[in-house]
């Protein structure tokens, strides 16, 4: 019996482990909203944002407020469309030196000049986040101008 | 906790998948390592950056930013995406097409003697029947200036027609007299380093960062460095432009010369006007041309109260002075505008009361303080402004009804005097007229789509249907090939060698990266190869190659106020764009026109700080123009307020951009933005289908509820050729510049049964 009991705890905790995992994808679907993949059907076609703010509002905002979003540098330029027929290879996660450096090559190269090495720019400029972009372009201080 | 976990992992492992994916395609595409970059400008706007072009073989792979242009390596989406979509879409046209059984017959394919023979023949025989007046040329701010050049004189020298005009009329004529009328020349005196030195922004009539985006990077940049910097937006639009502006001002459309005048009074009740530099730098006319005063034109301005304003546009009083005094009191203001005031039946006035603001407080002539007219295509400036390729110019700032500049021009050409005949030639909306009364029955149209942008459709594409119509094109699916009755295979772009003049009077070469796809050829050789059949002495066209012709141009711009002789083509090939004036060859360019010191038309010994060498007393003139409502306001039985305009991800009539999917599929179609106030009361919701109704017509579009748009405005995109919204637009056109006006007109509004 005693030699059973490591087997039982270890098949408890599998059990465990699996209840878990169906907890969280029963409570958390991963597809929050109708569209369970891509629209591609012409009829469907539309600015990656106007689903993206149901679907993923955290990402999609923080673009928004990024200099890409004020700029209107939108998700297709980097990321590709997803059905891949674009000429941008569609990527989750935009490779440095085929997209960013399509835009930054100068600003890549002072860098690489700078600090003597080929760098990842999203390790210290992630492409979303907030804090990177400084709530891009607002005014902070008043003008000497205003009354 | 856990899900965000969750949604990492997969995420990250999603991302590595399809990075993995994505590896693959990208070499597909062989933008991996091209064999060279060749040196270009971006095909689009007006903005005209600088682009490398990335070819592998004899193909182009790959498009980047010129590092060393203005835009400093950056790219719009438009311009990034440009290649291989644009270059290598499917239905380019790769050989000469005509229809052999008029209108109604198919295009056929046929060889390049057949359609030049083709189109020669109607033009030859037009021409011994109706006269020169018969034939026209209808041209484009995106041909090159040597194309255009070169038709410009192959019609008034050749063919002894002034009917030369093209598309700039339709977008830059308004400025082009706004610059004359207030200075004596046209083309802006500043550049875009202005924008890096304002302290103050005015951005009137522009949406900046759909229609400039590299422009409003910089502009957005400069504010970064700088949050002193202020930024006011007057649209009535809420557009994108407007996320960066400390003051977004809404009017009431048609109504910003009441706003104009009115900043001009604030300026003068609270002494922000520059006394000195009116006095030495300024004259006043009346609108009939005859002088005034300061005394009479601070009376004239002092009607426009900022209460009177407030009635007249609905911007509040206080808002109208703070406007004036952010303008006035700011150490350097640029104004930019761009179709909102151009397209406009006072458009002229507008830009005059532009420039009247920046004249009356000095914000001109020093770094950041300059108007700035923005261009909507890539070379409407060089190309077609200077190059005089419009019904009344003639190249340099010349003009078709003085005789001394026509001798001058028949001189340097080689024709005998009396040649270019005196009175100015049909401008487009005349021109089109003319066509539909059955006078001008030829037409020869380059790297344009009259049958989508021509305002009041209905009434000017019968125009097309009548006419014989000979065409340069590159794409299968512009909307002007269904009245086609010849049509030449054009080489796009980088498939030729050309030069692009861009807003701020920079000149830049793009070189030939890639022979002409199929049977396509460089318009300087159709061109030429038409003239001749058609009976123009091929003396007057002696040239091998573009190059030869923009040699001639050079030597001609010699001496001129437009003088660029020391650009030279080795110059353009080396350099990322030359800022004219540049009369010699080790000159660098010229960033302060009119500047003693710094533009080197101005004698160096001259006495005064500023010469405006373009008018005949050196001054710049300060306009008296009134406020005038637009042509077609709402009334009680058109309530709404109709106006076009752009979206970042399409161009124009989309031939270029509808080929990019990546574009494409942001803004496949038309549709109608309608604020939320007005849709509740129509009982309209996001994506129903609405009727737009005009004096002309009426279309459906679905509806895009949002607050971009002030109560009472509605907005249509004019790229979709499926749904022409031109349609639905009048003719009216300014009475000077004869620009229409795009941006209003008067419309019901309701939803589909």
């Amino acid at each position: 019996m005693a030699a059973k009991k490591p087997l039982l705890i270890i098949a408890l905790l599998l059990a465990l482990a699996g209840g878990f995992y169906l907890y969280i994808n029963i409570i958390f679907p991963p597809v929050r909203c109708e569209a369970a993949k891509h629209p591609e059907a012409p009829e469907q076609y539309a600015d990656c944002l106007e689903c993206h703010l149901k679907v993923t509002p955290a990402t999609a905002q923080n673009w928004r407020e990024s200099k890409h979003g004020v700029l209107l540098v939108k998700c297709v330029v980097c990321h590709g469309l997803p059905d891949g027929k674009g000429s941008v290879p569609f990527a989750a996660k935009p490779g440095v030196q085929d997209i960013c450096v399509r835009c930054h090559e100068p600003a890549m190269k002072q860098m690489v000049e700078k600090y003597g090495a080929e760098l990842e720019c999203d390790s210290c400029h992630p492409h979303h986040q907030n804090p990177m972009h400084r709530r891009a372009f607002e005014a902070k201080k008043p003008s000497k101008t205003s009354f | 906790m856990a899900v965000s976990r969750r949604e990492f992992l997969k995420g990250s492992a999603a991302a590595v998948a399809l990075s993995a994916l994505g590896a693959p395609v990208l070499a597909a595409t062989g933008s991996a390592g091209p064999d060279k970059w060749v040196k270009g400008v971006c095909r689009y706007c007006g903005t005209g950056c600088g682009v490398l072009i990335g070819v592998k073989g004899d193909k182009a792979v790959a498009i980047k930013g010129d590092p060393n242009n203005h835009n400093e390596g950056k790219l719009c989406q438009k311009g990034a995406l440009l290649i291989p979509a644009v270059v290598y879409a499917k239905d380019r046209i790769t050989d000469p097409m005509i229809r052999k059984g008029g209108k109604k017959s198919p295009l056929e394919k046929v060889s390049w003697e057949e359609a030049l023979d083709f189109a020669a023949k109607h033009f030859r025989e037009t021409i011994q029947k109706d006269g020169p007046q018969a034939v026209a040329y209808y041209g484009s701010g995106q041909a090159l200036t040597e194309e255009s050049y070169l038709a410009n004189k192959i019609w008034k020298a050749g063919l002894r027609s002034n009917n030369v005009d093209g598309n700039p009329r339709l977008c830059m004529a308004s400025a082009v007299a706004g610059y004359l009328t207030s200075f004596g020349k046209d083309e802006p005196m500043g550049t875009y380093n202005d924008i890096d030195n304002a302290t103050c922004f005015f951005i009137i009539g522009s949406n900046t960062s759909e229609a400039h985006p590299i422009l409003f990077d910089r502009i957005a940049r400069r504010k970064e460095s700088s949050p002193d910097v202020k930024i006011i937006v007057a649209d009535p639009r809420r557009t994108n432009t407007a996320r960066i502006a400390d003051m977004h001002v809404p009017f009431k459309p048609g109504t910003d010369l009441a706003l104009l005048n009115g900043m001009a009074n604030v300026i003068f009740r609270e002494e922000l006007d520059n006394t000195r530099f009116i006095d030495r730098y300024t004259a006043f006319k009346k609108g009939t041309g005859e002088a005034a005063s300061l005394e009479e034109y601070k009376a004239f301005v002092a009607e426009y109260t900022p209460e009177k304003v407030q009635e007249i546009s609905g911007i509040p009083a206080a808002d109208v002075v703070k406007i004036a005094k952010l303008f006035a009191e700011s150490t350097a203001a640029v104004s930019l505008w761009c179709m909102g005031i151009n397209q406009r039946s006072k458009g002229v006035w507008a830009n005059n009361l532009i420039h009247n603001l920046h004249l009356i407080t000095g914000q001109i002539g020093r770094p950041g303080a300059t108007p700035l007219s923005l261009t909507g295509q890539p070379n409407a400036c060089g190309g077609v402004r200077d190059t005089g390729c419009l019904a009344h110019l003639l190249p340099a700032g010349r003009m078709v009804e003085n005789e001394q500049h026509r001798n001058q021009m028949e001189d340097f050409w080689g024709v005998p005097r009396g040649t270019i005949q005196p009175k100015m030639g049909l401008h487009t909306v005349a021109l089109f007229e003319n066509m539909v009364q059955g006078n001008v029955k030829a037409l020869f149209i380059h790297c344009t789509n009259p049958a989508h942008t021509l305002p009041h459709l209905n009434k000017y594409t019968p125009a097309l249907e009548k006419a014989f119509v000979a065409q340069t094109e590159c794409f299968m699916d512009a909307e002007t090939l269904k009245y086609a009755d010849v049509v030449f295979p054009a080489a796009f772009w980088c498939e030729t060698d050309g030069v692009y003049g861009c807003t701020e009077r920079r000149y830049a070469l793009t070189e030939q990266a890639i022979p002409p796809l199929g049977n396509s050829r460089p318009v300087i050789q159709v061109l030429m190869d038409f003239a001749k059949r058609v009976g123009v002495d091929p003396k007057l066209m002696p040239y091998k190659n573009a190059a030869d012709i923009w040699e001639e141009w050079r030597k001609l711009s010699k001496g001129s106020p437009y003088d660029f002789f020391g650009i030279t083509r080795n110059r353009l090939k080396k350099e990322s764009g030359i800022k004219w004036p540049c009369p010699t060859e080790d000159h660098p360019g010229t960033n302060l026109r009119y500047v003693r010191g710094e533009d080197p038309l101005v004698p160096k010994d001259h006495p005064d700080r500023i010469f405006f060498y373009g008018s005949p007393n050196g001054k710049a003139t300060i306009w008296l123009r009134p406020h005038q409502p637009p042509f077609e306001p709402a009334d009680a039985e058109y309530p709404f307020v109709l106006t076009t305009g752009r979206v970042i991800d399409q161009w124009h009539t989309a031939t270029m951009t509808g080929k990019v999917p990546e574009l494409h599929r942001a803004y496949p179609s038309a549709f109608v933005e309608i604020n939320p106030d007005d849709a509740q009361k129509l009982g309209v919701k996001n994506g129903d289908q609405v009727v737009l109704e005009t004096r002309r017509d009426k279309m459906t579009f679905p509806a895009r509820i949002t607050d971009t748009c002030m109560p009472g405005l509605v907005f249509c995109p004019f790229f979709d050729k499926a749904k022409l919204v031109n349609r639905l637009f009048h003719d009216a056109v300014d009475a000077a510049s004869k620009e229409p006006e795009y941006k209003i007109c008067s419309t019901k509004v309701y939803k589909q049964a």
